[in-house]
């Protein structure tokens, strides 16, 4: 794997001369949108990249430790096994990227991982999540806790007051302090771009937050009213790209919330071939943050093998 | 991708790469062609007919199979057709606004039961056209047949028109002619190019389910553009329009010079445009715009790519990046994989880098997308174009100097721009001289946006209601201004060099010796640049009433040169400063009403009285333009998209004038007010049988406020003076009255760069135009004649 992106000195003058055009963006995001995705055994590979590419996500506030056991396990064996066989799939490694809980339920996941021989990484919100409303220290402290638990990926939520009152500088000393809090847990921002207000705000926000020193930036918590979308997550890939053009650091993404059928996560795989290329198009670069996507993921693939359409409890549920 | 269905999931799932292209199923136009035995016939009368012993031309789809097979129409067919038309003409036309718009709609709902026919034809044919668009352009015009007699009132149709296209012309360019023609109630023959052609037949076969009456739409198939000549050569054919490449629109505008019909140009194909990317732009998006339309298999247009220097390395960066996954475009022969690799070639020994998305195969009509980095206009490859996927990239400096980079092409078809700056946008897009700008955008287009190909680009406008006026004349115009009749055979370079006969006056009394006149060249009055004079004779000949100026070639060129100095800060003047000139022109006139009634008098022998009432005619009329300055104007327009569309009318630059021998005063003052006022400079060659009182007007237009240079006067020998405006590139437009030869010398030589030319035949009837009527459908029509549209297209979210 890559080296971690090392993060930059706050370049305010970069951020200044940011602009995005809307209709352009939207233009762009319909004919991504509009593109032929791929068919047969290509859909099937796809669509098993997808699944790798899957954070299997439960944030709810009835989460106990049976329902993050069934997770973790159905993580662990995504596809059911005669599937992936028909396929000669199932020697191939074939896991979620990786599971995400609340910060309470990370040793819970952690521990029916280990029962299972798993070295799948646990993921967990962090830092006041959803809404980021805490003061500094509780935040940094959620961090420490979720590490100190066997969390080896924390998504931090940034603090949009500072965003969208264009406190950069802030902002980065914040995302800052999170990154150091990780130590060596990679570090998701989620950027809420449903609460930015702009595009020319998400491409910035993207920025300082790569600036940071972030291994991904992520769109939404799946809690704010406007999710992953392809526009925003052009704008998005966009400043990766510039980032990876400004300091050779390849930076992360993943969209989140909202994403739900398989047809989606292919044009969420297009997107990203073209705008970033192949070499995002694995776990270490690229994450769908999803819960239901699985199921219907499952479900296509068991079309694919068997020619036949599946009732839900045909395929072990997560 | 030999094999490629054997790969396996895992084999894909580490490649990640996309599947084969789907194939996707022709059996719905494939029955529609098996139906016709793959043998499409002609479309004349309502119906297929399918003459024998014809030749047939074949077209053969992509992969080289044979698609069908079409007629080629003789002779016979043509006029069988021509007769069908006017028929249809005469029921089409004849039916109300309501009723012809109901057609179109019908189409509409026709077009979308068929739509599955209509693309998988125009699929199978490569002449791609969504019907979506089809149904768009259908919609729009029909509620123009709708409220054809409301809204444009006192315009009458031509009668039997004929659209006429190359081979490589798209569908949707070929319908952008015959749906506005027949929605203002002409009929139409469709000469359709090779990949037109069945597409072009099913929609006149379901344009007959529609309700069409029989002939109001035929279509006729041949080998060549000779057929377009053929059949403007019928003499029930009122106009002529084509769309396509330039070569072809040229062979036909000289095949068809002489036959006494107007033909029009839209030369849409192969046109060089530039897309302009400012430092203030969101480049990633220009990026994406660029690598979308650039590198397309059907190349329409030549792209060029001029970028701010100063985000140069920030555009090249994006682009390596983005072009990395890109595939091989197809060539359409390996002669043009030839001439691909001779064109990189040549770039590379200039010194210019590429960046291409993969290595260029060996060999195979592929290529991939290429940029030819540090190109320069006088690169060979941005001069003569090679086809495939290449893109020349150029830098400019400042923002003013990528106007002057854009704007020096002989092309004037469409810009992209880039930038967030509005200003800038807006300034930039009213600088350019093409037809449509596209804001943060490219290749839009929508029916009711006007666009005149600007210079090179085109001698008429297509869309919009502006595009209606091509198939229309004004109510009050007499009938037909050019005399059906065959091409004389004649030698062009000989027209116009006949020596002017030197005629000595008899008398030699110094007391009573004829006044010499002067012309007016660049705001001064003065000699020919040859230093020699013509007789000018009282009706009746003998005598020598006056001597005038003897302008040649070099006049022509030092009036030019003055005008274009001077027409750019014309035209920017607001429309109230032309006015107030117009009307400080006409008081100018007014003053010196005697002089010029006595010039009048002099010269026509008409009467004191009547010479002054044409006199007061003449200001009133510049009185009229005058008013007319602000009330030309374009304006925003209803595009389906969301954003602000603008229609601006443009002065088409330097117009030359061949003024008529009737009311010589009244015709010149009508014919300059009309150019004038709508921000053209003029150069005027005053009537070689009736010169007087348009010399005389030069004194008014000495004591006139308007800028020095933007109208002049240049007199002699008429067919010498027409050569030499043929003959300058900078004039983009002649009206012609004069011989049916100089007529066709015009129509035949004003071909390289394309001129707008009215032309007026004045020796068949006595006299022609009424100059003395003022109908304002006969002012628009001057007016329209005047301007060329630009049409501005800012998409928003």
């Amino acid at each position: 794997m890559a080296a971690r992106n090392p993060g930059m000195k706050l370049d305010l003058e970069w951020i200044s001369k940011v602009r995005v055009n809307t209709q352009a963006v939207l233009k762009r995001a319909q004919q991504i949108q509009g593109q032929k995705t791929p068919k047969k055994q290509w859909q099937a590979a796809w669509l098993l990249k997808a699944v790798t590419c899957i954070d299997l996500t439960t944030l709810a506030g009835d989460d106990t430790p049976s329902n993050v056991h069934r997770l973790c396990l159905k993580a662990i064996q995504p596809v059911r096994y005669d599937l992936l066989r028909k396929m000669d799939m199932h020697d191939k490694g074939i896991t979620t990227a990786a599971v995400c809980v609340y910060p309470s339920r990370v040793a819970d996941a952690v521990k029916s991982l280990k029962a299972a021989n798993s070295s799948l990484p646990v993921a967990s919100v962090a830092t006041g999540f959803p809404a980021g409303q805490t003061p500094l220290e509780t935040r940094l402290q959620e961090v420490r806790m979720a590490v100190a638990d066997g969390a080896t990926e924390i998504d931090i939520v940034i603090n949009r007051t500072l965003a969208l009152t264009g406190q950069w500088e802030a902002m980065y000393d914040e995302i800052r302090q999170f990154r150091e809090a990780c130590g060596d847990a990679h570090m998701k921002t989620i950027l809420a771009i449903g609460e930015l207000g702009t595009f020319t705000n998400v491409y910035k926000a993207s920025m300082v937050a790569m600036m940071a020193g972030s291994d991904f930036i992520k769109t939404s918590t799946g809690k704010e009213a406007v999710n992953a979308t392809y526009p925003v997550a052009i704008v998005m890939v966009r400043a990766i790209r510039d980032y990876l053009l400004c300091t050779g650091h390849k930076v992360g993404f993943k969209p989140a919330g909202g994403i739900r059928t398989a047809q989606e996560s292919l044009v969420w795989l297009t997107l990203i071939k073209e705008e970033l290329g192949n070499d995002w198009l694995c776990p270490h670069l690229f994450r769908l943050g999803a819960s239901s996507l699985l199921a219907d993921i499952e479900r296509q693939i068991y079309h694919h093998v068997t020619g036949q359409y599946a009732a839900y409890h045909e395929l072990p549920m997560a | 991708m030999a094999g490629s269905t054997n790969k396996t999931v895992y084999d894909i799932f580490q490649s990640m790469e996309n599947g084969p292209a789907a194939t996707s199923s022709t059996a719905t136009a494939q029955a529609w062609l098996d139906h016709h035995s793959h043998s499409l016939g002609l479309f004349i009368d309502g119906k297929f007919v399918r003459p024998a012993d014809r030749q047939t031309r074949s077209l053969a789809d992509s992969k080289g199979g044979n698609v069908c097979n079409t007629v080629c129409a003789v002779q016979d067919d043509v006029s069988q057709c021509a007769s069908s038309a006017v028929s249809g003409y005469k029921a089409w036309s004849g039916l109300s606004c309501y009723n012809r718009a109901k057609v179109l709609l019908r189409l509409v709902s026709v077009l979308g039961q068929h739509s599955k026919c209509v693309s998988e034809l125009c699929e199978l044919c490569e002449a791609s056209c969504s019907p979506s668009s089809l149904v768009r352009l259908l919609q729009y015009y029909s509620s123009w047949a709708q409220l054809r007699d409301t809204l444009i009132t006192s315009w009458t149709p031509l009668g039997v028109v004929a659209v006429v296209v190359s081979d490589d012309c798209s569908l949707y360019s070929l319908m952008l002619k015959v749906v506005p023609a027949l929605a203002m109630g002409n009929s139409v023959i469709v000469v359709p190019g090779r990949s037109t052609a069945p597409p072009a037949l099913l929609l006149a076969q379901l344009f007959v389910s529609a309700g069409l009456p029989a002939g109001a739409l035929n279509v006729l198939t041949g080998s060549d553009m000779s057929l377009g000549a053929k059949v403007a050569q019928n003499p029930s054919i009122s106009y002529v329009t084509y769309s396509g490449n330039k070569q072809d629109g040229v062979m036909l505008c000289k095949a068809a010079a002489g036959m006494g019909v107007p033909i029009s140009v839209s030369p849409c194909i192969g046109a060089t445009c530039p897309i302009i990317i400012f430092e203030s732009a969101d480049i990633d998006s220009a990026v994406d715009g660029v690598l979308e339309t650039a590198f397309k298999k059907k190349k329409e247009v030549n792209w060029v790519l001029c970028v701010q220097e100063n985000v140069l390395e920030r555009v090249v960066a994006r682009l390596k990046l983005r072009m990395a996954g890109m595939t091989c475009v197809g060539l359409a022969s390996d002669a043009d994989r030839v001439q691909v690799d001779a064109a990189v070639q040549e770039a590379q020994q200039q010194g210019a880098t590429l960046v291409q998305s993969c290595a260029a195969p060996p060999s195979g009509a592929l290529y991939p997308p290429t940029v030819l980095c540090g190109a320069a206009p006088s690169s060979s490859f941005v001069v003569s174009p090679a086809p495939g996927p290449l893109l020349p990239l150029m830098t400019f400096r400042s923002n003013t100097e990528a106007v002057t980079l854009g704007n020096h092409s002989p092309h004037g078809l469409a810009a992209s721009i880039w930038t967030e700056d509005l200003t800038l946008a807006l300034e930039t897009a009213k600088s350019l001289s093409v037809g449509s700008v596209w804001v943060n955008s490219h290749s839009v287009s929508d029916p009711c946006m006007p666009v005149s190909g600007h210079k090179d680009s085109g001698t008429c406008t297509d869309g919009g209601q502006e595009g209606l006026y091509q198939f229309l004349h004004s109510s009050c115009s007499s009938s037909p201004p050019l005399p059906r009749s065959s091409p004389v055979s004649m030698d062009y370079t000989k027209f116009g060099t006949a020596a002017s006969p030197a005629i000595i006056p008899d008398d030699s009394d110094a007391a009573s010796a004829p006044k010499s006149y002067l012309q007016f060249v660049g705001g001064k009055a003065c000699k020919s640049e040859s230093g020699c004079t013509v007789a000018v004779q009282p009706p009746g000949g003998g005598s020598v009433l006056a001597y005038c100026p003897d302008g040649g070639r070099k006049d022509v060129r030092n009036a030019v040169e003055a005008a274009i100095k001077v027409q750019p800060s014309w035209m920017k003047k607001s429309p109230s400063a032309r006015a107030q000139s117009l009307y400080s022109l006409a008081k100018g006139l007014e003053a010196k009403r005697r002089d010029i009634a006595v010039s009048i008098n002099v010269q026509t022998g008409l009467s004191m009285d009547e010479a002054e009432k044409e006199v007061d005619l003449s200001s009133a009329r510049l009185n009229d333009w005058a008013a007319y300055c602000d009330k030309v104007q374009g304006g925003t327009l209803p595009v389906p998209q969301s954003g602000s569309a603008l229609s601006l009318p443009e002065a088409l630059g330097v117009v030359g004038l061949v003024l008529p021998d009737k009311n010589a005063l009244l015709s010149m003052v009508t014919l300059l007010g009309a150019a004038v006022a709508t921000g053209n400079a003029v150069i005027m060659v005053p009537s070689e049988k009736n010169p007087l009182p348009v010399l005389a007007f030069v004194q008014v237009l000495q004591s006139s406020d308007l800028p020095a240079g933007l109208v002049n006067v240049i007199s002699g020998s008429r067919d010498q003076l027409t050569v030499a405006l043929a003959n300058h590139s900078v004039i983009k437009a002649i009206w012609y009255w004069g011989s049916a030869e100089g007529c066709q010398y015009l129509q035949h030589t004003c071909t390289s760069p394309l001129k707008t030319l009215r032309l007026f035949c004045q020796e068949e009837r006595d006299g022609g135009k009424d100059w003395t009527q003022s109908h304002p459908s006969l002012l628009e029509e001057m007016w329209r004649n005047a301007v060329q549209w630009k049409s501005v297209w800012i998409p928003t979210a």
